[in-house]
């Protein structure tokens, strides 16, 4: 066997067992050994590599967020929502007494979806029969009018001035975030683990935040 | 070099067609034209409660406002501070959604990054690069032919259409606006929406991430046969089709209630999940 | 569980820590991740040699594995998850930014000059005992892009040719050669290296 044959077969032979005319020439061939030799050092000192480095801090503050701002986090410890952490739309906030209310939403929902027993009385009135398992989901099409919590009341009279005819559009567009809010929570109270109705609650309430920004932006002028 | 030369031609065009229109203004309507000269990727905000917004890529580094005011009882507010421009449509006392409509038509470089707020007027931005945000409450959005950069737009009841942007961080939420994509595909595209329509006609293409929302809003994506996706579907309350044999795919999912469909498409490049609450969900095949 | 035991969340067992997870519990959370993260971020820096790349890739790929974390059912080992989850997420990056994942078509066949140089005379530079983890990094941020790929999913993260074929999409003859053409220029590289320091 030449060098260049058995250079031909030297992959198998790394992560394998020479074969014996393969032995017969290492063990003639300095030149072969030693590459085969070297090979095999690398690919087995190669998983020194493997966790060998340490990610910054930043990394797990920015997953915590996350999982905080998707509602994925919801015991041990405090939730809250720190000023910095909104995401790049909110940056838009006009009225101070905005941003507590979108605390207080973030805070309502998770203490409606897993503390129910904590429920303050606003809430309560937002809060429909509990769903059986056996009991239907509504049907969401049908023009529902869940009740008015105090932070929507607030965002309605900075808004009173308005033409009629455009109130009540504004009434009817919280109508519906409110009703997607109401029943992404309710199928997320008969599996908590559901994470498409997880992806569905955020979507709902940053419908909701959208309708309070944009309609409090048009008053401003 | 040619399109440069086409971008000046169409601005001198532009305000020749508005000189001569000026002999129409109404009674108290009057207009007023702008210019401000910038440098790369200036941006532009525009706040106009009521009218349309029409701005289209034009010549770099300068910035063109025509305006045509409907009254006295609305003025413009202008200020540039370096590379920014703020334009906002100030309603004196009196103003209401017919005297203080403004229509502005604008050229900017088409690097710009512009911020559009309008209530009830209609906004279209045609041919840009940078980083598009848009506003509105009942007037009509289109993005036409951008790309590039982030498209943002929100809207309450108005009617969307994006078209033809490409290589593009798409986001749009609706309350009951209808949102139409045509041609749109990028690393991100996701949609929003309460009660709207949600309609997309395209390849699903750029080995992006597409997420569909809707409340009760239907949902209809109409994809080419050789569309490299990798599929979920899901409506509570509402029904769910597919005009493609989907190849199943391992995932540690397990159904959950409501309708459901789940699999890939060729080598399911891209991601894509519909979501609805109660609305119909179908994923055709283009013909 | 007790109080006590709650308060030192990193006493907890990989099982207990996925239950407690699925249950929203932030302890749990930092558990996995402080288990898992410095093989996902050696994972990912090693592939796309950017330290902020790498973080960010990390950032997605926990964040991928926590929000279906509720779906897992251990069908297969939590790491063995995660860990493609990983793979998966970095090569979606690699393809995102056009970069070359694997050159196509690239076999050993027909290459007959052949890596084994005669010099008669010539000591016999073995690397063997001569290579430490700085040095092998260093050369393995040298290799080209396609070579690096192949080499640190099968030597450095333990995959088989047949899963590699697979995620990056050639065939098993591609990834076998990529990978022996990866370790002859990561010898070339560490016998130049040595040769310079025993220079200086």
């Amino acid at each position: 066997m030449t060098c260049l044959e058995f250079e031909r077969d030297l992959p198998e032979c790394v992560e394998g067992v020479p074969s014996p005319e393969q032995q017969a020439h290492l063990n003639s061939c300095p030149a072969c050994s030693g590459l085969l030799l070297d090979l095999n050092s690398i690919a087995s000192q190669a998983k020194m590599l493997s966790a060998a480095e340490e990610p910054s801090a930043a990394v797990w503050n920015a997953i915590e967020e996350r999982l905080r701002s998707e509602g994925l986090i919801r015991r041990s410890e405090p939730v809250y929502l720190p000023v910095e952490a909104k995401p790049s739309f909110m940056q838009r906030w006009r009225a101070a007494w905005l941003v507590p209310v979108a605390a207080a939403l973030a805070v309502v929902a998770v203490v409606k979806l897993y503390h129910p027993t904590r429920l303050n009385n606003d809430d309560a009135k937002q809060v429909q029969q509990p769903i059986t398992s056996t009991a239907p989901v509504k049907n969401a099409s049908a023009k529902r009018k869940p009740a008015l919590s105090h932070e929507d009341q607030q965002w309605l009279s900075t808004v009173a001035a308005r033409p009629p005819a455009q109130l009540a559009k504004f009434r009817s567009d919280l109508d519906q975030a409110n009703a997607f809010i109401e029943d992404a929570q309710e199928s997320l109270q008969q599996d908590p683990n559901d994470v498409y109705m997880q992806q569905m609650l955020m979507n709902a309430y940053e419908q909701k935040q959208m309708l309070y920004e944009l309609v409090v932006d048009d008053s401003s002028h | 070099m040619g399109d440069a030369m086409s971008t000046a031609k169409c601005a001198v065009r532009f305000a020749t067609v508005l000189a001569l229109a000026g002999v129409a203004f109404g009674a108290g309507e009057n207009r007023k034209d702008l210019h401000f000269k910038v440098g790369k990727h200036p941006a532009i905000s525009i706040n106009n409660p009521y009218g349309p917004v029409v701005v289209k890529a034009g010549a770099p580094h300068e910035v063109v406002i025509n305006a045509i005011l409907h009254s006295d009882k609305v003025e413009i507010d202008q200020s540039q501070s370096h590379n920014r421009i703020d334009i906002i449509s100030h309603l004196l006392q009196g103003a209401d959604q017919y005297s203080g409509v403004v229509e502005y038509q604008v050229l900017v470089p088409a690097d710009a990054s512009l911020s559009i707020h309008s209530e009830n007027g209609p906004v279209h931005a045609e041919n840009l690069h940078g980083d598009l945000a848009l506003e509105g409450g009942n007037g009509a959005m289109e993005v036409l032919d951008c790309g590039d950069g982030h498209v943002h737009v929100r809207t309450l009841n108005g009617p969307v259409t994006i078209s033809n942007v490409r290589n593009g961080h798409v986001e749009v939420v609706s309350m009951s606006g209808d949102v139409s994509l045509t041609s749109v595909s990028g690393p991100y595209v996701a949609v929003n929406s309460n009660t709207g329509k949600i309609e997309y006609a395209g390849d699903f293409g750029g080995e992006g991430e597409y997420s569909f929302t809707s409340y009760a809003g239907n949902i209809e994506a109409v994809a080419p046969a050789y569309a490299s996706i990798d599929v979920t579907a899901r409506s509570s309350q509402g029904r769910v089709d597919s005009d493609f044999s989907l190849e199943p795919k391992h995932t540690p999912f397990y159904a959950k209630a409501g309708s459901y469909f789940s699999g890939t498409l060729g080598k399911a490049a891209s991601s894509v999940k519909l979501m609805s609450f109660s609305g119909k969900i179908h994923l055709k095949k283009r013909q | 569980m007790t109080d006590a035991r709650k308060q030192q969340g990193e006493k907890l067992t990989e099982a207990e820590a996925i239950e407690r997870a699925k249950q929203g519990d932030a302890a749990a959370f930092k558990v996995l991740y402080d288990l898992h993260k410095r093989r996902v971020y050696s994972l990912c820096l090693r592939m796309t040699q950017n330290t902020a790349s790498a973080e960010d890739l990390t950032q997605e790929a926990f964040l991928q594995l926590f929000r279906k974390i509720g779906t897992f059912r251990g069908e297969s080992a939590f790491s063995t998850w995660l860990h493609r989850m990983s793979v998966n997420v970095v090569l979606m990056q690699l393809r995102k930014k056009n970069l070359p994942i694997v050159p196509i078509d690239d076999t050993l066949e027909g290459d007959e000059e052949g890596t084994i140089k005669k010099e008669p005379g010539a000591p016999d530079e073995r690397l063997a005992g001569s290579i430490d983890r700085l040095r092998l990094q260093r050369a393995v941020d040298e290799l080209p892009p396609g070579y690096r790929t192949i080499f640190v999913l099968h030597d450095v993260e333990g995959y088989e040719h047949n899963e590699i074929a697979e995620m990056v999409g050639c065939s098993i003859g591609n990834s076998k050669s990529q990978l022996h053409k990866a370790r002859l220029k990561l010898r070339e590289l560490l016998r130049v290296d040595r040769a310079e320091k025993a220079r200086k």
